[in-house]
């Protein structure tokens, strides 16, 4: 039983380390200048592929990432900068492209809602015990 | 006051609940983005021309009447289902389409023309998807509305079929109101 269990432990660890590690940028799309293609990689894992949505195009095989990838190369080869890339993206696109949105006014309840839940949820949670200790006093 | 406090995330709950179910049972593809070209000029663009060895200029095309912009590709079957109500379009709505054969192989799209008649006007070529790309395309086929201002109204993603084929239609004249 221990060692079907170790099994499956290696077997999940050892996947999740290919699965880590597993980029579909090909070879040929490779910048020769190493900054230059780190400044490329690093784009395209903030960019949604926008067939498989919730990959990013550094990660999907999708042909539409491909392309977009290779366009973001041949963007830093002209001399844009990251900014001028992205909102060439987002241009087309929209803010969709985006893995990490930005904060505006249309995104404002999808950055601060998190923040109001939590304080809320103390807020309860403190009342809550003050209510219980009241109770203790009491008995 | 304070049992209202405590119960309120409860309620929240049930909200949020409420909310996810209906966003579940309504008829709404979650993956089908809305273009930002809408109500945007025409990109302006240069491209080949796949049945003439001459080049497209888009601001020369663009403005005149009511014109479709098609993505489609021989390589993508609901082109294939859409190709007779293109054909329909151009015929009995007498309208200006122009397609753009999106990386695609030229010879097979000839070929795939003369097979099954040929609904456009111009026909470019897009063989690293450069075109597309600045149309926000992302899923084949795809069909722009621009009005006789040069102005994009309107964009379907998907095929046009039987299903859908009348509302397309009138989209066509809405675009010009």
């Amino acid at each position: 039983m221990q060692r079907i269990l170790l099994a499956i432990l290696v077997y999940l660890v050892t996947s999740q380390i290919v699965a880590i590690n597993c980029y579909s940028v090909e070879p040929d799309e490779f910048l020769q200048n190493p900054k230059k293609e780190l400044r490329a990689r690093n784009i395209s894992k903030n960019i949604r592929c926008l067939i498989c949505q919730n990959q990013s195009i550094d990660e999907s095989s999708a042909l539409l990432a491909k392309d977009l990838r290779i366009l973001i190369r041949k963007k830093i080869e002209h001399g844009n900068s990251d900014e001028e890339i992205y909102d060439f993206l987002t241009e087309r696109y929209g803010d969709f492209i985006l893995l990490n949105p930005p904060f505006k006014i249309s995104t404002l309840f999808l950055w601060i809602l998190p923040f109001v839940f939590l304080t809320a949820g103390f807020f309860v949670i403190f009342l809550h015990n003050n209510k219980s200790k009241k109770l203790d006093y009491n008995k | 006051m304070k049992k209202g406090i405590l119960i309120s995330p409860i309620i929240l709950f049930f909200l949020i609940l409420f909310v996810f179910f209906y966003l579940l049972i309504i008829d709404r593809n979650p993956s089908e983005l809305t273009s930002m070209l809408i109500n945007k000029k025409v990109p302006a663009f240069e491209a080949k021309l796949l049945l003439e060895n001459k080049t497209f200029i888009s601001t020369d095309e663009f403005g005149n009447e009511t014109t479709l912009v098609n993505f489609f590709a021989t390589w993508c079957k609901p082109c294939r289902d859409e190709h007779p109500y293109l054909k329909k379009l151009s015929n009995e709505q007498g309208l200006k389409i122009i397609g753009i054969n999106y990386k695609d192989d030229s010879k097979r799209a000839i070929k795939w023309l003369k097979k099954l008649g040929n609904p456009y006007s111009n026909i470019l070529i897009d063989p690293n998807a450069r075109l597309g790309i600045d149309w926000g395309v992302y899923g084949l086929p795809e069909t722009f509305i621009v009005n006789s201002n040069g102005v994009i109204k309107y964009r379907l993603v998907g095929p046009i079929s039987k299903k859908n084929y009348d509302a397309f239609v009138l989209k066509v004249k809405e675009v010009e109101k």
